[in-house]
């Protein structure tokens, strides 16, 4: 077996792949310039490949000097069409590249100011959103404040005094026995001089000074509660009976004395019920004169009292009389008025016309007329 | 590079030049530019007398053109096919492809070259292939074993024989392509 091993080896060459003669193989295997391994190895490869037995043929017949002329040539012209279009080709590749590489990193840039930039604005908007919120806040904590500021100081500082001596004693006892000797007092002042710091809240300082602390809260709760609506109110009719009685007076010299006691009474049958603390307050509320405002809270004290015909028949007055606002909250205040006391279709029609004048409570007329 | 490139097979070339390697090309082109110079050189004399300066970079063109799209096993034989296609009929391009039996000696040519230095498959070869000469003819296996194993010439055998170069190789030929064809026909005999 390893005798023949050599032998058998050789088979192989057969099969060997070996490649095309080079340029100056075939002239020299023509003319016999090679040696015996290597002439062997070229009639092997003459023997498979059609391209070089061909080319041998060729030459055998041509001549040499063309073929070394056209082949130089031709290798040549590949050298010049090849070589540099390759070379070419490397720096345009590589301008291309740098070129791509620029501008990515000009595009990135542009596209990171554009987020920063979108994002910085989304951000200062959503700081502006967060802050308006604080100003209301503060602007509706501080009326209050200074509304508390405004009116309790006041009252206490430069009242408690004067109260003190004049009213703890009565104040617990019997509050319809006290009104009628404190309400004359204090319409007078009221009506002749306008002096709301002596007179101007006692109210909160009285409960506190009485004795019995569930009395007080309970009054103090009721009579703040009705202060702002009513207690000013009242000095506003005294005000107004007044300037009527006034005018009564000069129109009719004789009739004023018969007139004159018949509104009086009114209020002050009225005024008594809630009477100790409204009175006291009823100088602060003289402040601003408005002959309108005084008639409809007036008449908001009637209507409050369930004393609806006096009161529709204030507003009407007011109704008639004065434009604007007081004009426009009369003729819904007499809607209500009717409401409850089941004139529908009068209510109704005078919710239609609150309505029409278009103003500040156009909704709320709105709102009653759809629930009626 | 270029020294690099010269270094390299067929193959690596062609497959360098698919991927856009002009270079690679180019080494492919200059390794066989002699053997189409010297194929071309007979139709250069003949009838309309062709113009070199035109016809050899027309043909490079189909080559590399022809390069791009096509399986090439072997270089030579493709060379070849594009040249008489030109040659033969020059409007038309006709797409090479490679004979069954061209397919079998490519095949075994390939496993002699992967065996390479490994005894074992060599070894393996080398008796397969033994018994496929013995179930040759008593003539081809001597031809084959006088020109391939005991080294003789053609010039040896012509004279031996009283044939022409030319038939003693067409016969060289077809006595490989039969020990070929044997040799894969093995497992169904």
């Amino acid at each position: 077996m390893f005798s023949s091993k050599p032998n058998n080896e050789k088979i192989l060459k057969v099969f060997s792949g070996i490649r095309c003669l080079s340029k100056d193989q075939l002239p020299r295997y023509m003319e016999g310039r090679l040696t015996d391994i290597e002439k062997h190895l070229v009639e092997q490869h003459l023997a498979d490949c059609d391209l070089c037995f061909g080319a041998l043929q060729a030459l055998e017949q041509e001549g040499n000097e063309q073929y070394q002329d056209l082949t130089g040539k031709l290798q040549r012209f590949i050298h010049d069409s090849i070589q540099p279009v390759s070379h070419v080709h490397k720096v345009a590749q590589y301008t291309k590249k740098e070129k791509t590489k620029e501008s990515l990193l000009v595009y990135f840039w542009l596209i990171a100011f554009l987020v920063i930039g979108i994002a910085s604005v989304y951000v200062l908007r959503g700081h502006l959103r967060n802050q308006p919120p604080p100003p209301p806040r503060t602007l509706v904590s501080a009326q209050p404040a200074a509304k508390d500021t405004a009116t309790p100081p006041s009252g206490e500082v430069t009242n408690q005094p004067i109260v003190t001596s004049e009213q703890p004693a009565p104040a617990p006892g019997h509050q319809t026995a006290a009104t009628p000797a404190t309400t004359t007092p204090a319409a007078k002042p009221a009506a002749t001089t306008a002096n709301p710091p002596a007179t101007a809240a006692p109210a909160p300082p009285r409960p506190t000074a009485a004795d019995s602390i569930a009395k007080a809260k309970a009054a103090a709760l009721k009579a703040q509660q009705k202060k702002h609506a009513a207690d000013s109110i009242r000095k506003a009719l005294a005000l107004q009976k007044q300037q009527d009685s006034l005018k009564k007076e000069k129109e009719k010299g004789n009739d004023s004395d018969n007139k004159k006691p018949e509104p009086q009474p009114e209020p002050k049958q009225e005024i008594k019920e809630p009477a100790p603390q409204p009175k006291k307050e009823a100088p602060p509320a003289a402040e601003p004169i408005n002959s309108d405002e005084y008639l409809y809270k007036a008449a908001m004290v009637y209507q409050q009292q369930g004393n609806l015909g006096e009161a529709i028949d204030r507003y009407k007055r007011i109704a008639a009389n004065s434009s604007g606002k007081y004009a426009e909250m009369a003729t819904y205040q007499l809607a209500i008025c009717y409401r409850s006391k089941g004139q529908m279709g009068k209510a109704r029609r005078l919710f239609r016309e609150v309505i029409r004048m278009d103003g500040f409570l156009k909704n709320n007329a709105q709102q009653a007329l759809d629930s009626m | 590079m270029h020294q690099q490139l010269t270094n390299l097979s067929d193959k690596e070339l062609i497959s360098r030049a698919r991927k856009q390697d002009r270079e690679a090309e180019g080494v492919l082109m200059d390794r066989y530019s002699h053997l189409l110079v010297a194929i071309t050189l007979p139709y250069l004399d003949k009838a309309p007398k062709p113009d070199p300066n035109i016809v050899l970079p027309t043909l490079l063109q189909r080559l590399s053109a022809s390069l791009k799209t096509q399986t090439i096993y072997k270089a030579n034989e493709w060379i070849l096919h594009i040249q008489k296609g030109y040659f033969n009929n020059p409007d038309k391009n006709i797409p090479f492809y490679p004979s069954r039996d061209g397919r079998d000696l490519l095949h075994i040519e390939n496993k002699v070259e992967k065996a390479g230095t490994n005894i074992i498959d060599r070894q393996d070869l080398a008796v397969r292939l033994e018994q496929a000469l013995q179930r040759m003819t008593a003539d081809d296996r001597d031809l084959i074993t006088q020109f391939y194993i005991d080294n003789k010439s053609f010039a040896d055998l012509t004279a031996a024989m009283g044939l022409t170069r030319e038939k003693l190789r067409d016969q060289l030929k077809a006595a490989k392509g039969k020990l070929a064809k044997l040799y894969m026909n093995q497992g169904y005999v």
